[in-house]
């Protein structure tokens, strides 16, 4: 791997020149609490230290709503709209931000490649950055707490800026051309970046590895705790719109007002709804709040075989910004420690 | 007409001809306009397709004719809401959107050489249909074969008259047609549930394939009948639904099983083997 060191003094420089690329997005401070991604309009706003967004990075790639094809109901034909899909900088992204979008890769670039996420993905240059863990990641948990591809840039913390991996031949040009604002890594930035996984890594509440809690869920799905824990939830969704690797999406063809055109529009959905698994007829594959409750907790443990990790990379944003209080993480550990409560297949 | 890159575009197909099977399930024959991909276009038994009204939306049916038709296939659809309701009042030379095939289908390449048990309950019988019709165009390929279809009243029996005039065919061709039905008191044919049937198929169990479809709550009592009678578990299949709005494995609607095996009801199946059934929790 490349590396490369970007001195305090320079980073302000950095962004103005990554912005050259394309529109520059970012976390910023959004309120007393709360960061998000948001544009760039002035550096000064962008955020280097914080712990999640309250939209996860998923948006640039499948925004929340967009349009698909408009139709012609006399003719019957559908004609595609990609939308106007530019270059853009995302600056700022965690590890476990990053292997998000790279499970979405795998879904969304399968053998029925998704032509709209494809040409956002490649119109994305991805800066990642280094972070600390708060008492809600649990992302070395899901061994996604250090990424190896998936971005053009990575930028590790340094007391006096940053040590840069070159993770892309995008992320070699960005460098190629601008090296008059990077130096070489001396000994000391070695040491640092050491000190600093160190650190990082000694803040993490949990150690250990998940890999056999999917078996352990799938033994347990009778157990008591998804009747108390499902009891408390909402069925808001927040949980689903706040995870990075939560992708499920509806289709609705919707008719203009002159009824003869239209538009085939896509937007997020959540399998915490109850319309999610609805069919004709009335029956519903996931009758009961406890069937979605359950639903999310299997879908996000299950392994996703490409990436050899679990769907979920552990990023604490479904606790955080659960309304109900709903400890995520909390739940899986009670799951994979009382073992046994209630054998499977018993009822 | 919309360039292929694009997973979820449209082919135009005209429908040719739009037959009333029951009083709720209508039979469509389409053509596709675009004559490279009338050329071009084809499937394996049990694969679906997703139709689609502009203004409308879009829904997954199975295709019920069989492959060795080159441009044409068939639909049979069943009225239940939105979408269906609206595809009930096409006529002759409409038109809708179709894009697909969708799903793994029947393993067509396994059943050659053993005999066939298909068994179908209610709007089971549509992709099973499939699968009979592709046996019957390759015969040389199958040993014997025997169809059990079933509904709760004789009038609901998909495919009843057209299965009924192949009754000389069948006789000559080693196929042995069933057709029961479960709460009719007028039909003067066989009744019961289809698995009460399983007996009296023409399969050798050593030697046999057998595709089940209909409502999956039946599964368990239909693989029971299967495993007494000395069927091989291996070579069970049946298919399952979900509710679904891409079929490519994206919206995330089919997603079923359990953490150790989950499946897209859409590409990974919707045909599934018994063991995938028996050791996954939450697929029927
Ligand atoms: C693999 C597969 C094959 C099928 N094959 C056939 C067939 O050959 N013949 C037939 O009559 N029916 C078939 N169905 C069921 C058929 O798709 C539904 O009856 C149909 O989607 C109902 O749509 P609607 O708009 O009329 O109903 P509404 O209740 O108005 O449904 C609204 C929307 O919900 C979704 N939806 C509702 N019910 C279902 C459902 N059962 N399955 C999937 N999506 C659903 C659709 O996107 C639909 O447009 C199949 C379903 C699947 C999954
Ligand atoms: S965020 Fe919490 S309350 Fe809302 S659906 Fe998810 S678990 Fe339930
Ligand atoms: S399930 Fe929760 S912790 Fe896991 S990736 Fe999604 S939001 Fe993050
Ligand atoms: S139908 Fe969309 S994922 Fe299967």
């Amino acid at each position: 791997m490349r590396y490369l060191k970007l001195g305090s003094r320079n980073i302000d420089e950095f962004l103005g020149r990554i912005s050259n690329y394309g529109d520059l997005y970012a976390p910023q401070k959004i309120s007393e609490k709360f960061y998000d991604y948001r544009k760039v309009e002035d550096i000064s706003q962008v955020e280097f230290n914080y712990n999640r967004t309250i939209t996860p990075a998923k948006k640039y790639f499948i925004p929340p709503k967009h349009e698909m094809f408009e139709f012609d109901m006399e003719t019957g034909e559908y004609t595609e709209t990609m939308g106007d899909v530019k270059p853009f900088v995302l600056f700022g992204l965690h590890a476990c931000s990053i292997v998000a979008l790279r499970i979405l890769d795998g879904v969304y670039l399968n053998e029925y490649p998704d032509k709209y996420y494809a040409a956002r993905r490649k119109a994305g240059i991805i800066i990642g950055i280094s972070c600390l863990p708060d008492e809600y990641c649990f992302c070395n948990l899901r061994r996604t707490d250090f990424v190896d591809i998936g971005f053009d840039l990575f930028l590790h913390e340094l007391p006096d800026g940053y040590l840069i991996r070159v993770g892309s031949e995008r992320g070699h040009e960005i460098v190629d051309e601008n090296m008059d604002i990077f130096e070489e890594v001396s000994n000391d930035d070695i040491e640092n970046f050491k000190k600093f996984e160190k650190k990082r890594h000694e803040m993490f509440k949990y150690e250990g590895s998940f890999d056999n809690l999917r078996y352990i869920l799938e033994l347990t799905e009778n157990s008591p705790l998804w009747d108390e824990e499902s009891e408390k939830c909402l069925g808001c969704g927040n949980c689903t719109m706040t995870c990075p690797t939560c992708r499920c999406y509806d289709v609705q063809d919707l008719p203009d007002i002159d009824g003869k055109h239209g538009k085939r529009i896509r937007f997020w959905d959540s399998c915490q709804f109850r319309s999610h698994g609805l069919v004709a007829g009335g029956h519903n594959f996931r009758e009961t709040k406890k069937d979605r409750f359950i639903n999310r907790y299997v879908c996000k443990n299950a392994y996703f075989y490409p990436l050899g990790t679990s769907y979920c990379v552990g990023c604490g944003n479904c606790t955080y910004f659960c309304p109900a209080g709903i400890d995520f993480l909390k739940n899986l550990i009670k799951i994979r420690d009382v073992v046994g409560e209630v054998a499977h297949g018993e009822q | 007409m919309e360039s292929s890159d694009n997973v979820y575009s449209l082919y135009k197909c005209r429908l040719l001809r739009v037959y009333s099977l029951t009083d709720e399930e209508k039979l469509f024959l389409l053509r596709f306009e675009d004559s490279d991909i009338a050329e071009s276009w084809s499937f394996i038994p049990g694969q679906f397709v997703q139709v689609a009204l502009p203004g409308v939306g879009e829904v997954p049916i199975s295709i019920c004719s069989s492959p060795m038709r080159r441009g044409f296939f068939e639909l049979c659809i069943k009225k239940v809401g939105k979408v269906t309701s609206m595809i009930h009042k096409l006529q002759p030379g409409d038109c809708v959107g179709i894009r697909g095939p969708y799903g793994n289908g029947f393993p067509m390449d396994e059943f050659e050489h053993s005999d066939i048990l298909l068994i179908a309950a209610g709007i089971g019988m549509v992709p099973l249909r499939s699968v009979f019709m592709y046996a019957v165009d390759n015969r040389w390929k199958f040993g014997n074969i025997t169809v059990i279809n079933s509904a709760r009243y004789g009038d609901k029996l998909l495919f009843r008259k057209e299965l009924e005039a192949m009754r000389d065919i069948a006789e000559a061709e080693n196929i042995k047609i069933i057709q029961t039905v479960t709460r009719d008191p007028e039909w003067p044919g066989r009744v019961g549930r289809a698995q009460e049937h399983i007996k009296d198929a023409n399969t050798d169990p050593k030697n046999s394939c057998v595709a089940v479809c209909g409502p999956p709550q039946a599964y368990r009592s239909i693989f029971e009948k299967l495993i007494e009678a000395g069927y091989d578990p291996n070579k069970i299949y049946v298919t399952l639904e979900r509710r679904m709005k891409c079929g490519v494995g994206k919206c995330g609607h089919c997603i079923a099983g359990s953490s150790t095996f989950l499946k897209y009801i859409c590409i990974d199946g919707p045909v599934f083997g018994y063991y995938d059934i028996i050791s996954t929790p939450g697929l029927i």
